[in-house]
């Protein structure tokens, strides 16, 4: 057996620590020892976006990072969105247009969502550049970029 | 699905990297880990020791006298939007937006992207183009690589054991009046170049072409410069006969191979269209 | 009969969206049980080998290995073959294609349990394999099973079959070549099987639990009732989650049973796209005749189907794609053979559209083609050939209830693309072409799988007056649990948030058979409507008597039972209450089967469906006349669809379908060497980007209504079928070439045009 690290970090505004072995991906973490598995796995390499989170409010795939890597850092996942009980405009916007079907790629299509109305891309072309990095076997998309429009609407 | 590794040293600044690195060259350094990661879920380096430089490496970009220096850790994603490097060296921020798509941008370090040292990585030849230095940090201290004697076949580079890129630096006292970046996949995004180019060209006052630098990735066992059609460009305007002579001579300066992304001859056809529309493109810029 | 009333045609919430879209829905690759063991399959690199020795016992002494599993250790039948015995769950002896499984690991780890997986390597002694499928045919060719590769052959002959005699004014006669398709679901094939004492629950990522509970009850050599199949919450399947999903729960299940252990098995996204069934790769073979006045003479059609090793699916998948070969053209003279060839590449199996897409692929080129040595405008030449009420007959003699639906979804198709002027995204060097295609689909199996074609409901009224449903077909994201929300809410006349669906249980409900051949919402909702007229018999009576009226008079609307024509209401609520005061039975059960209908299997001849749907779609590309790229620029998608049921979940289906055959058409290549895939990663087998989905206009047309519950007709697959073809057609009219194969990668392009090509000299 590998020695194990301490790995501190905030996932959903919460500030933990886990005892982890060192080659744990932070998908693992996030799903496994923290019990979020709203974050999805559809490739493991970095080309389907499913287990896209937010670092520090950046979209990053987290099936290729390592948790070791994150310490001290600030971790959001689809879980994270909804406050007070209350889902995200990308969420509600999500449900609203029909932009989920099996739902397997929403959680990551939401994370980078979220990020691209954060930083206020709301240009369609570029949004459909931005989001080729979640790929999504069922929507063929169109209704995805309307939940976008609908929350960028939605959100100031 | 734990990576195999065995040990994850994190130092706390980037010289203990750099001392730890010397006094274990074996160890097998991470930054973005959007490559190294990849590799590893396929089975390389099982139970190795990580030097992770997620948290140490330089990673500001700034001017410094003659140069900007871009810290071994920037994000294509910094990179892409840094208002000084698009002024400069568009064709550097063209092509780090275009490295995957977001989120593999918002991880991917520019000093991962050159260490790897694929054939198609993108950075690179914007930055063959630019001249740029690659700053290596080892036991000694700094020395500089020039980016051409950087790479040295597929997944080689010419580091030494125990030596970490620190920065990159490009020379900017004489910006090109002409900088560009294409790629060539059979998608727009997220897709590993099948040919990638990147010209860069002064122009003089009579249209002549005073100094031109070209390079393709995906086409040779290293990213490369393009010596031909940057000697058939010099001294010329960016009529159609210049850029047809471009056009040929850019065969000269390839050795694309088969394999499962795209046939040589495929390659061949678009690095001639490619050389040909940016110079189209600068002809009439 | 129930009066039709919203939420019908609405788009409200899809009941399981906000679960999904806050990350509570549990995949199974989200469930973990104390004490779960993590299952791995060792499998042969090879396509075509014999196995001389076979040593599992140091994989045994690997870390955290707790069982390795192999054929002899195996209590049923190793068998899985969904239709013909051909297919063991362990090879012993002999493998037949690259991921044919050897040995079973189930370890504390997934990485111990594929670390031990890995390390199996019998010692082989390669035999000679067969890789196309033309070949596989000729006397000569190594065999697969028995004494010839030819696993069956269909026929559709239809008025003069000689080909001798078949003459035209103009002939084409044309070689297409297409390649097959990874399904690409967004999740992995995945399922946990936990043992209880002589029994077993699955729980699986699936299209059809039935299915499972009969590959886990041969393999175990248990009573059917022993197994417990639920589906999990499904992340895609495209078909690719019909058959398949069989094999990696008997494995689940063996182990399970062996180390007395919930197991669960996931797949990574290489082993699954190196394993898994594909869409059939297809030779079709045309020779197609015309008069100088445009009408079609006749149509000669060779198919022949790359099966792989084992025949899963294939002969559904070629029924259906011998009677989809001539589309929905009225042709008098019909010569079409449709053949399944064993090889050794990967095999086979469902996948939306089943067979029909790439004999509509060739068909509908083949029109363009045509139309271009005719003269004559494509678009005119498929008018005058259409199926129309003066010539209703499909190419198996069937009468078309409403065959006017062809040219209504053409002309919608071509006004729509016409009319919406998206801003083109291609530069303006490229050049620009329109395609259009047509597709005729049988909605519902084929005659040959009519005895799978049966649905069980259950429903259940609450005190409350909210609702649940099971029922036997699946959610996978196409939407059945919002449509048969719907039709429930609609039928009882109650908000679509009163009714749950769960999802299929094969405890809860009776076999049902697959979730394919868009007969989800025609089949579920019919049994629920079943259910649920015989749950009236005895809700009526009571809302009777609290109206004062007679029990035929009572009417469900707007949460109320009232008294028809506008009479005194009460809440459905009262109803419901009353009902539990007296102890009355508000469990009913429903069920659907189709009817029996005649076909010939010899001549094609009869009813092979019970209804078709028609579809158009128009397509305008732009092409990088040099480089060989494609920029799908927008698709107008019309289709017969009966009636909506759930609107933006019928849109969702037609936009992605579009996308996925705009993969299939374009980027999605399978690249097979000797049987093995060059290309198992979402790095080099490409599926579209939100950054290629082209705009789609979706006209969903509700002028003919179908059998589906309140007229509605299946469109999941009539979604994917005309896609490719419209590109093609669009491509080749842009450039002025004929490409006969798919996918049409830049490199295919390019060198169609390798004649004007200006590097030309570039391409030796
Ligand atoms: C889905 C996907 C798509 C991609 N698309 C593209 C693309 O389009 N174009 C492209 O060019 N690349 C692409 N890549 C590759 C990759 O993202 C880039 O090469 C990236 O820049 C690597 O940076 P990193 O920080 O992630 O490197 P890491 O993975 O951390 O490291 C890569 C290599 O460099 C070494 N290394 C890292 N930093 C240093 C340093 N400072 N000094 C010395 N050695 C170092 C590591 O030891 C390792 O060998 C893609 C990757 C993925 C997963
Ligand atoms: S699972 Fe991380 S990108 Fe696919
Ligand atoms: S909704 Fe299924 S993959 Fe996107």
């Amino acid at each position: 057996m590998p020695e194990t690290i301490i790995i501190h970090l905030t996932i959903n505004g919460t500030g933990r620590s886990f005892r982890t072995p060192p080659g744990r991906r932070l998908l693992d973490l996030i799903r496994d020892d923290a019990g979020q598995t709203g974050t999805k796995e559809g490739c493991g390499a970095g080309e389907c976006g499913a287990c896209t989170v937010l670092l520090d409010g950046l979209p990053i795939p987290s099936c290729l990072v390592l948790a070791a890597s994150c310490e001290g850092h600030e971790i959001t996942t689809v879980e994270g969105l909804v406050h007070d009980g209350s889902p995200h405009a990308v969420q509600e916007a999500m449900v609203e247009t029909g932009g989920v079907q099996c739902g397997f790629c929403t959680p990551g299509v939401i994370m980078t969502s979220v990020a691209l109305l954060e930083n206020s891309i709301d240009d369609r072309e570029e949004q459909g550049r931005r989001l080729a990095g979640n790929l999504c076997r069922c929507t063929g998309y169109e209704k995805i970029f309307h939940a976008l429009e609908v929350a960028g609407t939605t959100d100031d | 699905m734990d990576l195999s590794v065995k040990d994850i040293y994190r130092p706390l600044t980037f010289d203990e990297a750099v001392a730890a690195f010397s006094d274990e060259p074996s160890m097998l350094p991470i930054a973005g880990g959007t490559d190294i990661s990849v590799q590893m879920r396929a089975g390389k380096f099982a139970g190795a020791h990580l030097l992770d430089l997620s948290g140490v490496l330089p990673r500001s970009i700034s001017a410094d006298g003659g140069f900007i220096e871009i810290g071994a850790g920037a994000t294509m994603d910094e990179i892409a939007d840094s208002g000084p490097l698009r002024s400069v060296c568009p064709a550097l921020c063209q092509a780090a937006r275009k490295v995957g798509a977001w989120p593999i941008q918002c991880r991917a370090t520019l000093g991962g992207n050159l260490a790897n040292a694929s054939p198609a990585a993108d950075t690179a030849p914007p930055l063959l183009v630019a001249d740029a230095l690659v700053v290596a940090a080892g036991q000694g201290g700094l020395r500089n690589i020039e980016a051409e004697d950087f790479f040295a076949g597929p997944g080689e580079n010419t580091l030494k054991p125990g030596e970490l890129i620190h920065s990159i630096r490009l020379p900017v006292t004489d910006p090109p009046s002409f900088s560009r970046f294409t790629k060539l996949g059979w998608q727009r995004e997220q897709i590993i170049s099948v040919v990638s180019l990147s010209i860069s060209l002064h122009l003089n006052d009579q249209g002549l072409v005073t100094k031109a630098a070209a390079a393709l990735g995906a086409v040779a066992a290293t990213p490369k410069r393009a010596p031909s059609v940057e000697a058939v460009l010099v001294g010329h305007s960016l009529d159609p006969a210049a850029i047809s002579r471009a056009v040929e001579a850019v065969q000269n300066d390839i050795t694309p191979i088969d394999d499962i992304r795209a046939p040589a001859w495929y390659r061949r056809v678009a690095a001639a269209t490619l050389v040909e529309r940016m110079l189209e493109e600068a002809s009439g810029a | 009969m129930t009066k039709i009333q919203p939420p019908l045609g609405g788009s409200h919430r899809r009941p399981d969206a906000m679960a999904k879209a806050t990350g509570q829905t549990r995949y199974v690759g989200d469930l973990a049980l104390p004490g779960m063991l993590h299952a791995a399959i060792a499998v042969s690199d090879r396509a075509s080998a014999r196995v001389l020795n076979f040593d599992v016992a140091s994989a045994r002494r690997m870390p955290g290995v707790e069982a390795v599993v192999t054929a002899d250790e195996i209590p049923g039948d190793n068998q899985v073959g969904v239709i013909f015995p051909d297919q063991p769950l362990l090879v012993t002896d002999r493998v037949r294609m690259v991921g044919d499984r050897l040995a079973l690991v189930a370890a504390r780890t997934p990485e111990e349990a594929w670390d031990a997986a890995r390390a199996i390597s019998p010692a082989y002694e390669d035999q000679p394999g067969v890789f196309d499928p033309e070949k596989a045919l000729d006397e000569t060719s190594p065999t697969l099973h028995g004494t010839d590769n030819l696993l069956h052959t269909f026929q559709v002959l239809r008025g003069q079959t000689d080909p001798d005699h078949l003459d035209a004014d103009v002939i084409v006669e044309a070689h297409y070549e297409i390649g097959g398709q990874d399904h690409a679901y967004l999740e992995p094939q995945a399922c946990l099987a936990v043992p209880e004492g002589d029994r077993i629950t699955i729980s699986a990522s699936c299209q059809c639990p039935f299915y499972i509970q009969q590959a886990v009850a041969r393999v175990l050599a248990i009573p059917l009732a022993s197994v417990r199949v639920e589906q999990a919450p499904t992340g895609g399947a495209f078909g690719g989650k019909e058959d398949y999903p069989s094999e990696p729960a008997a494995c689940a299940a063996m182990l399970a049973w062996r180390t007395r252990r919930p197991v669960r098995l996931l797949y990574s996204r290489e082993f699954d796209l190196q394993v898994t069934t594909k869409r059939h790769a297809m030779v079709v073979q045309h020779r197609w005749g015309a008069d100088k006045n445009g009408r079609l003479v006749f149509a000669e059609v060779e198919a022949v189907l790359d099966c792989g090793a084992y025949a899963g699916l294939s002969t559904v998948v070629a029924e259906r794609a011998n009677v989809s070969a001539i589309g929905p053209y009225a042709v008098p003279n019909i010569m079409v053979r449709t053949r399944i060839a064993y090889t050794n590449n990967l095999f086979g199996g469902a996948y939306r559209g089943f067979g029909a897409p790439q004999v509509s692929f060739a068909a509908e080129a083949t029109m363009d083609t045509l139309a271009h040595r005719l003269g004559m405008d494509p678009l005119e030449f498929r008018r005058i050939n259409l199926v129309t009420p003066s010539d209703p007959l499909t190419c198996t003699d069937q009468p078309l209830a409403a065959p006017q639906m062809a040219q209504a979804c053409l002309d919608r198709a071509v006004k729509d693309s016409e009319e919406h002027q998206i801003a083109p995204r291609a530069p303006d060097s490229w050049r620009r072409g329109r395609g259009i295609s047509l597709a005729l689909y049988g909605i519902n199996l084929h005659r040959g799988g009519q005895f799978l074609d049966r649905s069980s409901a259950v429903v259940i009224l609450q005190p409350d007056a909210s609702v649940i449903v099971r029922v036997g077909l699946t959610e996978m994201g196409q939407g059945n649990l919002a449509a048969v929300q719907t039709v429930t809410a609609a039928a009882l006349g109650i908000q679509p948030d009163k009714v749950q669906v769960w999802q299929p249980d094969t405890t809860t409900v009776a076999d049902s058979g697959p979730t394919v051949a868009s007969r989800g919402s025609h089949s579920s909702g019919r049994a629920v409507l079943d259910a649920i007229e015989r749950l009236r018999r005895r809700l009526d009576p009571i809302a009777a008597e609290l109206l004062g009226c007679r029990p035929e008079d009572v009417e469900l609307a707007d949460s109320c039972a009232r008294v028809s024509g506008g009479g005194p209401s009460v809440p459905l609520i009262d109803v419901t209450r009353e009902m539990a005061a007296r102890r009355i039975e508000t469990i009913s059960t429903g069920w659907y089967r189709s009817k029996p209908r005649v076909f010939d299997e010899a001549t094609g001849m009869g009813e092979p469906y019970a209804s078709y749907a028609m579809a158009c779609h128009v397509v305008d590309v732009a092409v990088d006349p040099d480089l060989g790229l494609v920029r799908v620029e927008h698709v107008a998608a019309a289709h017969d669809v009966g009636r909506v049921l759930h609107r933006t979940a019928a849109e969702g289906q037609v936009e992605g379908g579009v996308v996925q055959a705009m993969g299939w058409a374009l980027t999605e290549e399978l690249k097979l060497d000797q049987g093995r895939l060059l290309n198992p990663s979402f790095t080099d087998y490409l599926i579209p980007t939100s950054d290629d989905a082209p705009p789609v206009t979706v006209a969903l047309l509700e002028d003919a209504p179908g059998r589906g519950p309140f007229g509605s007709k299946g469109l999941g697959e009539p979604a994917f079928i005309p896609t490719a073809a419209a590109i093609r057609n669009a491509v080749c009219a842009a450039l002025d070439v004929e490409i006969n194969r798919l996918p049409l990668t830049p490199p295919v392009i390019v060198r169609a045009l390798a004649g004007n090509h200006r590097f030309k000299h570039l391409m030796e």
